[in-house]
């Protein structure tokens, strides 16, 4: 009986095609309107090239034509998902310009606004992450139940679901409402709670640690090349916070600290944003007990504010990474420039460097991983 | 290639520690020093950009690890690149400016020393026209191809839009009216919302005239009453409502017929492989061919309104030049009665040139 060859007469030789896949800008997995144009070698991405813009509104251009004040409902449509903390970027750059200095309460709410903000951000990011990987709907639905929480408490204070447009330089448009500790305490509670369910979720899920662990690692060093921030930075190891850093409003004040990865891959990302969450619970609690009554908006505010000449680049720790506002002043009531340092225009610029040589089914969740909001990137 | 930026800032303020460092570590560049905020700030020629910028990268004394921010700005005469460090490993700061004139807009690249860079330099490459030479790869990032523009200089400014709407919408009507009116028999009459807003413009228009003139009461109601018959007759015999003119190419017809021909000029020379510029080129050849077919004997009908502009694009215009001398008086900051002034004075050239 003869035996049969089974090897392909010159399996070496043969020729394989590079193949374009576009992905979006109509798609689920790119969060938005964004595209990406890979290129692939059988499974294998062998090139990426994201295609953005689909969302260029001229966010940096209108705010020149605008009054100060008038410029900051623009920066709540920047990063959608975390506007207190883009407004807290403008005003505090708007009062450096100035020389307005905000009173103490509403420096209290403002931080606590912004750590509640930051925490609605991560659990879209988990929710939203979470149906990337493949654990459809639980984990989804378990974030988007407290984050609800959250946005009522947040429209209770301004009237708004998203674009809140509360902050104002040198306060808050107005005082937050009598019952806003006991409120406040209550959400907070059972976001605990709801942050832990999330944990119990995701951290030892065995789909994630299958598809998150040791994929797309990235060196500090490289982050750093790429001009990454926030939670993808710190994922590699690196204990850098602006909020410690550099520490702005009144940040160094309250007791948190920096969560951290080790390898930087995926996995790490998500438990450093989960950390995130805990800590910005804690710094809320203890603004809870430290929060000083008194007026909510500095004296003496002409209904016109004109800054002198001069130029700051004010930038805060958004849950993206970090947010920054460059802004020329030439002794106008408007700014002459106005940039937006946005986060996840910085972090997606990178995409190409975390993508290439993984499979294609993984780049979904590296897209997923920097956690894109469109409003941010495309401006 | 002149320092004339360096030199330019005389009286500087105190240099920080690090612009003393950077003035210790690189003798001979001129380090101009301006007052700011967080970051201490230094404005550096250009001829000395490229040796600061890899010193700023790599001396171990500044090792400017991170690029978190690069901007440009638009100074009306120069453009401006800025950027922002931070050294993760000193903790320190520092934002460096370089200008460039508008007619040679270019700047080195440092995408190959911060890939952050690589995004940044080619937004603001397609904002402001900056060109970042040795860039890998300059392509529009948020606006699409062959712009024609720089969308954030300030030499592109946003039209008011109410202002801009006002004349644009009574101008749409206004030819609505006339491709009514040059359709000839056919044409619908007036409707009795048209006439009555017809009537009513009449009115306010006699009875401003009448006041501005002084007249008594009696009088200007004499004076209306004289109006409205008039239009009445007008109106009878068929002045207002449809006389017949020859009936020109509609504007969709118009616009579909250069549509045709640029997309068939376009698809040639792309069948003969030309790059972009030609193609661009060789388009616009063809638009202009069509234009003057139309103007000429081609089609006799659309002679007419081709021969001046057409009231939307004169209202276009208009708005145009004005948004541009306001912005322009913004830009100087004048004040708001010289801005008036200013916008008056524009205003007139425009109407002056249109009679010439």
């Amino acid at each position: 009986m003869a035996t049969i060859d089974y090897t392909i007469p010159g399996e070496h030789d043969l020729e394989t095609l590079d193949i374009h896949v576009n992905v979006g800008p109509q798609h689920p997995a790119t969060h938005g309107v964004f595209r990406m144009v890979l290129t692939v070698d059988g499974e294998v991405v062998t090139d990426v090239d994201p295609i953005i813009g689909y969302m260029h509104r001229g966010n940096e251009k209108l705010p020149e034509n605008c009054d100060f004040r008038q410029a900051i409902g623009f920066h709540d449509r920047t990063d959608y998902l975390a506007q207190f903390n883009t407004e807290h970027c403008y005003v505090q750059a708007v009062e450096k310009l100035t020389g307005i200095t905000p009173t103490e309460r509403s420096e209290y709410i403002r931080v606590i606004l912004a750590e509640l903000n930051r925490i609605t951000s991560h659990q879209m990011f988990v929710g939203a992450f979470s149906t990337d990987v493949g654990i459809f709907g639980t984990a989804f639905m378990y974030a988007f139940r407290d984050r609800e929480l959250i946005q009522d408490f947040f429209e209770e204070i301004t009237g708004e679901r998203m674009m809140y447009n509360y902050f104002r330089p040198g306060g808050v448009a107005w005082d937050v409402p009598d019952n806003f500790r006991e409120r406040c305490r209550q959400v907070i509670g059972q976001i605990k709670k709801g942050i832990s369910d999330l944990e119990g979720l995701i951290v030892n899920n065995e789909v994630v640690l299958a598809r998150c662990c040791g994929l797309s690692r990235m060196s500090t060093a490289d982050a750093i090349n790429w001009g990454v921030s926030g939670p993808l930075l710190r994922a590699t190891g690196l204990e850098y916070d602006l909020r410690k850093a550099e520490p702005y409003s009144i940040y160094d004040r309250f007791e948190f600290d920096i969560p951290t990865g080790k390898d930087g891959d995926i996995y790490d990302r998500v438990i450093v944003r989960i950390e995130e969450m805990k800590q910005s619970v804690r710094i809320v609690e203890q603004a809870l007990l430290r929060m000083p009554d008194g007026p909510i908006m500095a004296e003496g505010l002409k209904r016109v504010l004109r800054a002198p000449e001069g130029e700051v680049y004010m930038r805060v720790e958004g849950p993206r990474g970090e947010y920054g506002v460059y802004l020329v002043a030439t002794g106008a009531d408007k700014p002459y420039r106005h940039r937006v340092r946005a986060a996840s225009f910085c972090n997606l610029s990178a995409l190409r460097a975390m993508s290439v040589g993984n499979y294609v089914s993984d780049v979904v969740i590296i897209l997923g991983s920097i956690d894109i909001v469109l409003g941010e990137v495309d401006r | 290639m002149t320092q004339e930026t360096v030199q330019e800032a005389a009286p500087p303020p105190e240099p920080g520690p690090l612009a003393r460092l950077l003035q210790e570590l690189l003798p001979g560049v001129g380090f101009a020093i301006t007052v700011t905020l967080l970051d201490e700030t230094v404005t550096i020629g250009r001829d000395d950009f490229t040796r600061v910028m890899e010193t700023l990268k790599g001396h171990e004394r500044l090792r400017f690890d991170y690029l978190r921010c690069l901007s440009g700005a638009d100074y009306l005469t120069e453009l401006e690149t800025v950027y922002h460090f931070y050294s993760f490993e000193h903790g320190h700061k520092l934002a460096v400016k370089v200008r460039c004139p508008y007619d040679d807009p270019h700047v080195p690249t440092v995408s190959h020393l911060w890939a952050a860079a690589n995004w940044h330099e080619r937004e603001t490459h397609e904002m402001y026209g900056i060109v970042f030479d040795g860039h890998p790869d300059l392509r529009p990032l948020l606006t699409e191809e062959g712009l024609g523009y720089f969308p954030l200089r300030k030499s592109h400014p946003l039209a008011d839009i109410e202002e801009w709407q006002e004349g644009y919408l009574s101008a749409i009507d206004e030819a609505k009216r006339q491709a009514a009116s040059a359709g000839g028999e056919a044409a619908p009459p007036m409707s009795k919302v048209e006439i009555a807003q017809a009537k009513a413009k009449l009115m306010k228009e006699a009875r401003d005239k009448a006041r501005a003139e002084g007249l008594s009461p009696e009088d200007e109601k004499a004076a209306v009453r004289a109006a409205i018959d008039k239009f009445q007759e007008d109106l009878e015999s068929g002045a207002v409502g449809g006389a017949a003119a020859p009936a020109p190419m509609s504007k969709v017809e118009l616009a579909q017929a250069k549509a045709k021909v640029i997309t068939k000029a376009r698809s040639e020379a792309r069948g003969q492989g030309m790059t972009t510029e030609d193609e661009k080129a060789f388009v616009a050849e063809a638009i202009k061919k069509f234009s003057e077919e139309q103007a000429g004997g081609g089609a006799p009908a659309a002679a007419a309104p081709k021969k001046e502009m057409s009231k939307i694009e004169l209202a276009q215009a208009k708005a145009k030049v004005i948004t541009k001398a306001r912005n322009e008086a913004r830009a100087k900051g004048m004040s708001t009665e010289d801005e008036k002034k200013f916008v008056a004075e524009a205003l007139k050239n425009f109407s002056a040139e249109q009679d010439a």
